[in-house]
């Protein structure tokens, strides 16, 4: 076992309490296993808690309304952390759950009518944001030459969100200084979340053309299939599959 | 004495803005993110101070990628930093599966300090600033490391020539968790080579049931530690105020940066 072995499996304990629990981890005997959890423990509200803030920042401005602030769920936490895998989609649905949980039954619907839409909102950010991620740009490399080769597929974590009331207006008001809470009107929409391979989270509004490739991209349909399916010129096809490559919404499978 | 040479700064902590654009006794601020797109107080912040650029720029653990050069050099030259920081830290592995999201060390053995010395040697020849690097506390030791950590930090800064930005709370919480006394383990580290110091507050965490890195005022014990240090780093160009949170307010950066103005 090389040093940058042995650190890995150290990182890996800290961020994955399963492992941390194996007979694979503690017979490594590497580190004082009190000392280690505590410093676990410690990384895991320390990392949740930076996303709380961070994905349901909007139904945090509107706490002084509900009564309710997102990040506030953490104390209930303790019962998640001997399953907490940090930056898992697992996990972050686990913990974006409570929060949503802890905000939806706030008695605003009159004043708020739009509360439930923002939590699924918040709660896809935070699930989208988690997975691995590409550290150094070699790889990219590879995905970007497999571009014309292989059939696009829908990249796990792309998310298209149905909503009733127009949020993306509505976002930027939140954060600014208000005394009546900003509306948004009703109008059906669909948002189209995706994460690049680098980890940056990226919304868009998703019109029909770009829901239907990312519906039908599965990996196994070809480039002429989907421009059948969907009804796109090829032109077309390519430009968007381009363009939901680059947010990370689809890749190009390799049959790996 | 020093206090004359010394800058004494902050980092900028974007919702405290205006109140930094407007303050007196503060002579640098560090840069943890890049500015926002559509901050109203960059350009002020920008015009009227000296900029250290402290954002994770990778870990040198492995080489960085030509995108995070680009980034740091993109950086440097916004900033016009006199010198370019980073963080002695290993905190995600090599396959990019698992990420702590925190400042954690690295093992200190040979493998490890040559990964080191060759990944800042290659960014170094990639930068027009020098690189400073900073020591990051260890809660608990890893039994397979080799060398205690100030010979393997002086061994780096010997083979790199970088400069040491020597974060003191955390040699603080480091004394406190081996049980020694702070003094006598500030003395072991290559304190010839500080060119920067952090300074701020611990707190207690609940979690590590113990003191732990915070982003608060800096106590009276603190800033006694600071002055001693500061007194043993003849190169030393600046102390920074090492807070950087959305709950930090400017009562506590302006206050924190005033007494380590006084204690200096």
């Amino acid at each position: 076992m090389s040093d940058r072995e042995i650190q890995d499996s150290v990182i890996r304990a800290l961020a994955d309490a399963p492992f941390r629990a194996s007979p694979d981890w503690r017979g490594l005997a590497l580190a004082d296993p009190t000392r280690l959890e505590r410093f676990a423990r410690f990384l895991a509200r320390h990392f949740y808690h930076e996303r709380l803030v961070h994905f349901f920042k909007y139904s945090r401005a509107l706490a002084r309304v509900t009564g309710r602030r997102p990040d506030a769920v953490l104390p209930g936490f303790d019962a998640l952390l001997p399953t907490v895998v940090l930056g898992s989609r697992e996990t972050a649905r686990a913990v974006a759950a409570l929060a949503v949980r802890h905000v939806r039954p706030a008695s605003a619907p009159q004043t708020i009518p739009y509360l439930a839409d923002l939590l699924e909102y918040e709660e896809a950010m935070m699930i989208a944001e988690a997975g691995p991620r590409v550290w150094r740009d070699d790889a990219r490399e590879v995905i970007a030459r497999s571009r014309e080769q292989f059939p696009p597929e829908k990249v796990e974590g792309t998310v298209l969100l149905d909503l009733a009331y127009d949020l993306p207006a509505v976002l930027p008001k939140l954060l600014q200084p208000w005394t009546e809470v900003p509306q948004a009107s009703p109008q059906h929409g669909r948002l189209l979340i995706a994460r690049s391979p680098h980890g940056r989270v990226t919304v868009a509004r998703a019109d029909a053309a770009v829901a239907s490739v990312v519906e039908l991209a599965d990996g196994r349909k070809t480039l002429p299939e989907l421009a059948r399916e969907t009804g796109l010129r090829s032109d077309d096809l390519e430009a968007t599959l381009a363009g939901l490559a680059d947010l990370g919404a689809v890749r190009f499978a390799t049959g790996s | 004495m020093r206090s004359a040479e010394l800058m004494v700064g902050a980092f900028y902590n974007p919702h405290l803005a205006a109140e930094l654009v407007r303050a007196e006794g503060i002579d640098h601020l560090a840069m943890a993110d890049p500015p926002a797109p559509h901050d109203p107080h960059w350009p002020a912040i920008k015009q009227r101070y000296t900029l250290l650029l402290h954002d994770y720029l990778g870990q040198l653990s492995e080489p960085l990628d030509e995108r995070s050069i680009v980034r740091a050099r993109s950086l440097a030259e916004l900033y016009r930093t006199p010198w370019v920081a980073e963080h002695f830290q290993c905190l995600h592995t090599e396959d990019g599966r698992y990420n702590i999201n925190y400042v954690f060390p690295p093992l200190y053995t040979e493998e490890f300090l040559q990964r080191f010395v060759t990944n800042a040697n290659a960014l170094q020849a990639r930068l027009d600033q020098p690189l400073v690097m900073e020591n990051i506390p260890g809660f608990f030791d890893v039994k397979a490391s080799q060398l205690p950590e100030p010979v393997w930090l002086r061994r780096f800064f010997e083979g790199t020539g970088a400069g040491f930005l020597l974060d003191l709370p955390h040699i603080w919480l480091e004394a406190h968790y081996r049980a020694v006394k702070p003094a006598a383990w500030l003395a072991e580290f290559p304190l010839e080579r500080v060119v920067e110091l952090h300074v701020a507050g611990v707190v207690e965490d609940n979690d590590l049931q113990g003191p732990w890195i915070a982003p608060a005022a800096p106590s009276d014990e603190m800033l006694d530690f600071m002055a001693l240090a500061v007194s043993r780093c003849p190169r030393a160009q600046a102390v920074t105020f090492d807070a950087f949170s959305p709950s930090l307010t400017p009562e506590v950066l302006l206050s924190s940066v005033e007494r380590i103005r006084q204690s200096l």
